[in-house]
């Protein structure tokens, strides 16, 4: 009887120490983002009071962070801009990727080992490099100052992943399947439409959830080919138009970050294996 | 002599199907092919061309002065300083994030009772767009209601709003720099850990028990098992946080753009700050470039991981 008490014993010592190693990380992880959380329900003098502990509330919650935000700023705007531009980023990116991640995986293509490396590559070009350059693109193609240069630069960096993410789904996909639809009389074009497609679904839901968070994480291009207000998306709107001068309002800044930042990463966090699986290629089997 | 005649037809029709699987496979890879080539390729050659012309945005007829971008870059101090910044920027927060990387990912191999919920909690700063979440850590940082002082405050490490100990985080120039470097490693902490995670989950037990069956002590499973199997992958992790690490603009110019004097100056906000803001297209593309020279080796490093990728 004395064995498995000590068994489970052992069991929750076990336990009590991963979680004792677990929490700093989990603490230095969250604090930000519960400091965003708290901050954008605060009042504003409940902000500025050194005397009172600031993890808890010592005025009453507040939603008014939220009003000024949807009443007094661009702040809608800059929400259905980045709605508007993952859209059509995602878009653009399924256009393309899933035609060109079937062709190099499945076609036999001569060289289609290397030429699917070398779009991945191209991820790998920073957009620091890229934006001078870009920039010039975008004027002349007539589309500085509105949401439609980042439409066109976007998929830059959205292509060439989501292209490496599908050629690794569409290699899962069993040869047989497609040879049986095409003696059952499909044509290539057929086969490729009726049948991969429908059984690589999950992997082109991932390439949306890519084009959707990938386009979040921008700053660079937002900021240099789009200045006027309205046409902002939220992750360059929030930081260059809530901030005047030196006077930082807080309270919006959070509220606007939070609205937007937790849906991302929660989104993001779901798919998170599938991008790490992404940029390690293969190389984990 | 039946057979004859079906010979040649048999070779054309297969050689037709091969023909259009060919043109159908281009076809279909044309759209993605053109856009990166057209979009990513043209603009970095048109880049070398922007670093070695005298391009302004106001001016853009461009006549070519030769390395006299460069030549000036040289002479510059700010882009010596930026250059060292963005060095002790990567080399500092790579030791940081690796250690803390392979804490985190050690715990996390273990089994316990809500991993999962953990595990979730703890990428939330990799997933978090980056432009969002460094303005949280900007108010953390915030000169008079920072609430990190506001701790060591109450914890009595430092004295009271307005002593000689207060740290102005984002004032002080080197408390500046390491707090940029401390965003940094915040948001790429949990990168490293999943990453080594991904890596330890792909040794095959069996081939761990053949080892201790084989009579290999733990360090030597580890040295000669372990270390090999995930190498590529650790490469392609930390190759991968080297390239966002060195190129990324928005910690910085968010937190700091660069201040207090050049303090934070790093190669990619000071090719902003001379690109855009100040509108010499030649001079910021030629600093931008002076990344690459950092990136390649990178480059190099990663392509002959990636070409183990199993097909």
């Amino acid at each position: 009887m004395a064995q498995p008490r000590t068994r489970r014993q052992k069991e929750v010592r076990r336990h009590l120490l991963l979680y004792a190693g677990v929490t700093p990380f989990v603490v230095i992880a969250v604090f930000p983002i519960y400091w965003m959380a708290i901050t954008a329900f605060k009042q504003e003098p409940d902000l500025y009071r050194m005397d009172n502990i600031p993890f808890w509330f010592n005025l009453a919650p507040t939603l008014k962070n939220f009003q000024i935000l949807f009443l007094q700023t661009n702040y809608g705007a800059w929400i259905v801009n980045t709605m508007t531009i993952s859209t059509w980023v995602a878009v653009i990116t399924l256009l393309t990727a899933v035609p060109a991640g079937y062709a190099l995986a499945r076609l036999r293509l001569p060289g289609a080992e290397n030429t699917g490396i070398a779009i991945f590559m191209t991820y790998l070009v920073p957009p620091i490099i890229l934006f001078l350059p870009l920039s010039r693109v975008v004027a002349d193609a007539g589309l500085q100052d509105s949401w439609w240069a980042l439409v066109l630069v976007y998929p830059t960096f959205t292509i060439p992943f989501c292209t490496w993410l599908l050629m690794g789904f569409f290699k899962t996909v069993p040869m047989e399947v497609e040879e049986a639809a095409r003696v059952d009389g499909c044509g290539q074009f057929g086969a490729f439409v009726r049948v991969v497609l429908p059984v690589s679904l999950p992997g082109i839901l991932t390439s949306v959830i890519f084009a959707f968070t990938l386009s979040m994480q921008d700053f660079l291009y937002g900021l240099a080919f789009v200045s006027p207000g309205d046409q902002k998306p939220v992750p360059v709107g929030v930081p260059t138009e809530l901030i005047r001068g030196d006077v930082y309002y807080w309270g919006s800044l959070m509220a606007a970050a939070l609205l937007v930042g937790l849906p991302v990463a929660v989104l993001y966090n779901f798919f998170l294996d599938r991008f790490i699986q992404g940029i390690t290629g293969g190389v984990v089997k | 002599v039946v057979a004859l005649p079906a010979r040649p037809t048999s070779r054309r029709t297969w050689r037709t199907a091969s023909r259009q699987r060919l043109i159908f496979g281009y076809t279909l890879l044309a759209p993605a092919a053109l856009y990166v080539l057209l979009l990513v390729g043209a603009p970095f050659v048109f880049s070398l061309y922007l670093a070695v012309s005298d391009a302004t945005v106001g001016d853009p007829v461009a006549t070519f002065v030769g390395l006299e971008n460069f030549r000036a870059a040289w002479e510059m101090d700010t882009f010596w300083i930026a250059f060292r910044n963005s060095l002790v920027f990567l080399v500092v927060a790579a030791i940081f994030k690796s250690v803390l990387g392979t804490a985190l990912a050690f715990l996390l191999l273990q089994d316990f009772w809500g991993k999962k919920v953990i595990r979730g909690l703890v990428v939330i700063p990799f997933t978090l767009p980056i432009a969002i979440s460094v303005l949280s850590w900007k108010w953390m940082y915030d000169s008079q209601f920072s609430v990190i002082n506001w701790v060591l405050s109450r914890a009595g490490l430092i004295g009271s709003f307005g002593s000689p100990d207060w740290p102005v985080w984002l004032g002080q120039p080197h408390l500046a720099l390491a707090a940029c470097i401390a965003v940094n490693v915040w948001r790429t902490f949990p990168f490293s850990a999943i990453v080594l995670l991904a890596g330890f989950t792909s040794v095959p037990l069996e081939v761990l028990d053949a080892a201790r069956v084989d009579g290999c002590t733990f360090f030597q499973r580890f040295r000669h098992v372990v270390v090999p199997m995930i190498f590529p992958i650790l490469m392609i992790g930390f190759l991968f946080d080297t390239v966002f690490t060195l190129s990324d603009l928005s910690v910085v110019y968010l937190l700091t753009q660069g201040g207090p004097g050049n303090a934070t100056k790093i190669l990619p906000v000071l090719a902003y700050q001379i690109g855009i803001q100040a509108g010499n297209l030649g001079r910021g593309a030629a600093i931008a470039l002076c990344l690459v020279p950092l990136l390649f080796p990178v480059l190099i490093l990663v392509l002959r991981n990636i070409k183990r990728r199993e097909w």
